[in-house]
């Protein structure tokens, strides 16, 4: 497929900037952007991207930039255009002397046992056995920061996780869409659009491990796999994209639906957006909506490991936490699980302006509403097997930037929160562009160190403060921009 | 953190109400509010008296209430999505007015602009009374407007929705404020296809709903690099021919299991089981 011209529907380049590219305007293809980083055209190979023999405007505007991401398409976009792409490499492959017949797409299980974090060592060798060019060599992959150029993933509590397969709605089948929220908010074809919310599967692992693999060049730039338009020219793409997709078939197998909206099962094009298109081994055109790609079996294939990945305890997650807060003391007693629908959501905190992270990070205080903190302290201290207290959320909004692969770890009251990991973050804040400029908000779940804060008798303040600080390069020039910082709760009064 | 069904809901309803009240008043139309429908002209052409005639047969305040009614029944359907986002983002006791805030600036900025537009109008009924032509020149120049550049920068700026301060005084001056903003970038976007009614000596009603429909529908539209284009905006049409297939499928299926006994027993075998 790298052998192959451009302009050819079933090579490489054209696959790859189905996902995303940066050679031509996304809204008019017929205007070229300006040559340099982080142009196609200006990035050092290998691989060597060819430059010359591009499709049509029409054809380019049909098939290209069509990655969904913030979105609850990004599950169902990405499974077609991994079928798409293993059907033209298994084309190429059956027509090789001795090419397996079967040959299915290999997927990275980087919570596999033993040293599966660490990037299959194929992809890191400059050569093939017989000195040839390794195709699945990419110069601009620098792994993880003080990795030294070596590529693994960080997979713990507050880094890469499998979390979100604990989830148990797809797209905030409650009303307030703040917890459960799988696979994506609710939008017609978007990508990193305006004031994207990212699915669980998406923000972590998804987008953690693009940061991780890809890492930043020694100036601080993005390197390949770090930004979604450079992205799926690397090959490890297609493997990370491969596990994320069998985690959301494993997701299903232990009974978890996806959307029977006829909105998300139709696609972008009920909402009056583009169609789904990816090109046949013969290039011939292949439409498909959600509904078709819902399950594997629909598709004929399916994976190796189809475990959930997560080990459940056998308590629920709110018997868990009622336990971890002292208030159950007989694992057998029911507790009373509200339903999703019942619950809201309510700012109860937030910075009053705008924020800049730099090199030396952030450390601010967020003030809370005497008010609607009042209720989160009140519901704890009420908290009984038939009332559950608030879970809390904190959500870094509007942040903006230039550079995708930075990495931050965010604290609160000194204790670890999670990462921001911000693939996508240039094109979210692209302003004059189909994105809008409204930048990533990343959510983090804080509800256990609220509740640690509650059982330490230190909940009662009016204010959290949150640290941020950036774990690889944010040179000058790149500094991040926050609009707010803010805390909420999602109730689960009636 | 995205809003409640029920509140989205609710926006909905009372946003589209208060809009359809207005277009009653505007189809209604109480006193003539909307257009000039008294032209006085002598043959010399306009006077000083003529004037006096004008303004006394068509106040100035009732041209601009008209204009105001107009700007409501028009515009508010299109707020719906910035007061959700300023809903979702704000103190829960906050919320209501803040929301208010947002549309009264945002109604400010289109009340300003009713000044030039009624002096726009009366002008052309001194000048050109009952005649189509003012009309048809604002018409062109609408037409040029739609495909340039500034346009589509305007409707971008129009997407943008900041994160408003959540306590104290800040909070409500800038929610004004960002009505008042979001205003400015949708008179930039829509001001030749709003004065396009006010100047037609006959159709008004049938104009404004003309404009009020390309107005949602290129609202709906993503961003686009500002730049000279050829386009129209499809996406209304395009979401509510698909919306209503998906409709009618689901009507069929549904008319399918119903009319099927056998589908009818296996329901209620499931049922019981």
């Amino acid at each position: 497929m790298q052998s192959r011209k451009f302009n050819d529907l079933t090579s490489w380049w054209f696959f790859a900037a189905i996902h995303a590219q940066t050679m031509f305007d996304n809204d008019d293809p017929t205007q070229p952007l300006p040559l340099g980083y982080p142009n196609w055209k200006s990035l050092p190979g290998p691989p060597a991207i060819p430059t010359t023999d591009m499709p049509t405007a029409d054809v380019m505007k049909e098939y290209w930039d069509q990655c969904q991401h913030g979105t609850w398409f990004f599950p169902p976009w990405h499974r077609g255009y991994l079928y798409a792409f293993e059907n033209v490499m298994r084309d190429v492959i059956n027509n090789l002397p001795g090419g397996p017949a079967d040959w299915t797409l290999p997927y990275w299980n980087y919570f596999g046992p033993g040293n599966q974090f660490k990037m299959p060592p194929a992809f890191a060798q400059l050569n093939m056995p017989d000195g040839s060019p390794n195709p699945l060599y990419v110069k601009a992959r620098f792994g993880p920061p003080g990795g030294h150029g070596n590529v693994f993933i960080h997979v713990g509590p507050t880094s890469i996780n499998q979390e979100c397969q604990r989830n148990t709605v797809y797209t905030g089948g409650n009303d307030s869409g703040t917890s459960g929220d799988y696979g994506g908010g609710v939008t017609g074809f978007v990508n990193f659009d305006q004031h994207p919310l990212f699915g669980d599967l998406e923000s972590n692992p998804h987008n953690g491990v693009h940061n991780l693999v890809g890492g930043q060049f020694p100036n601080g730039d993005d390197a390949i796999m770090a930004n979604p338009q450079l992205a799926s020219l690397d090959p490890i793409f297609y493997l990370h994209h491969c596990n994320i997709d069998r985690m959301w078939a494993a997701w299903n197998k232990a009974g978890n639906k996806n959307p029977v909206d006829p909105k998300w099962l139709n696609g972008p094009t009920a909402h009056g957006d583009r169609k789904f298109v990816m090109p046949n081994p013969d290039s011939t055109a292949w439409n498909y909506t959600p509904s078709m790609v819902n399950d594997t079996s629909q598709l004929n294939y399916t994976y190796a490991e189809l475990d959930l990945g997560v080990t459940f305890a056998a308590l629920s997650k709110n018997k868990l936490r009622l336990r971890n807060l002292g208030l159950l003391l007989d694992d057998e007693k029911d507790v009373k699980e509200m339903a999703e629908p019942n619950r809201e959501t309510e700012l109860v905190g937030a910075t009053s302006k705008p924020l800049v992270v730099d090199a030396t990070g952030l450390q601010t205080n967020v003030k809370l509403d005497y008010k609607g903190w009042g209720a989160v302290a009140e519901s704890l201290q009420s908290a009984s097997l038939v009332n559950l207290p608030d879970e809390v959320y904190l959500l870094v909004e509007g942040i903006k930037g230039n550079r995708d692969s930075i990495i931050c770890t965010v604290s609160v009251n000194n204790i670890d929160a999670g990462h921001l990991y911000l693939f996508g973050l240039t094109m979210a804040s692209k302003k004059n562009g189909h994105h809008g400029g409204a930048g990533l908000t990343i959510k983090l779940n804080i509800t256990k160190i609220i509740d640690q804060l509650h059982l330490e008798n230190a909940i009662a303040t009016n204010t959290l403060d949150v640290k941020i600080l950036p774990a690889n390069i944010i040179a000058k020039g790149s500094e991040l921009t926050i609009d707010r910082i803010g805390i909420y709760r999602v109730t689960t009064a009636e | 953190m995205r809003l409640p069904n029920r509140t989205y809901k609710a926006i909905s309803l009372t946003t589209l109400s208060v809009s359809i009240v207005a277009w009653i008043l505007l189809l209604y139309n109480p006193s003539h509010v909307l257009g000039v429908v008294h032209c006085h002209v002598s043959d010399a052409g306009p006077s000083r008296a003529s004037v006096e005639m004008l303004l006394l047969m068509n106040p100035i305040s009732s041209l601009l209430c008209g204009w105001c009614l107009m700007v409501v029944a028009m515009m508010l359907p299109k707020l719906l999505m910035p007061v959700c986002f300023i809903y979702s983002k704000a103190l829960k006791r906050r919320r209501q007015i803040m929301a208010l805030l947002f549309i009264l600036g945002y109604l400010f900025a289109w009340a300003l602009m009713g000044i030039p537009i009624v002096a726009i109008m009366l002008g052309s009924s001194l000048t050109l009374p009952g005649s189509f032509v003012p009309a048809l020149v604002v018409a062109t120049i609408a037409l040029v407007w739609q495909f340039s550049p500034v346009k589509q920068y305007c409707m971008n700026k129009g997407h943008e929705h900041p994160y408003l301060p959540a306590f104290g005084w800040p909070s409500f001056r800038d929610t004004f404020l960002f009505g008042l903003k979001h205003g400015i970038w949708c008179i930039g976007s829509g001001w030749a296809l709003m004065i396009f009614p006010m100047l037609l000596p006959d159709g008004h009603h049938l104009a404004m709903i003309f404009v009020t429909f390309v107005m949602v529908t290129e609202h709906l539209e993503h961003p686009q690099t500002p730049r000279w284009r050829f386009q129209l905006h499809g996406r209304l049409m395009r979401m509510l021919s698909a919306q209503t297939q998906i409709r009618i499928k689901q009507l069929r299926t549904i008319l399918a299991t119903d009319l099927n006994p056998l589908s009818n027993k296996r329901i209620f075998k499931d049922g019981i089981s």
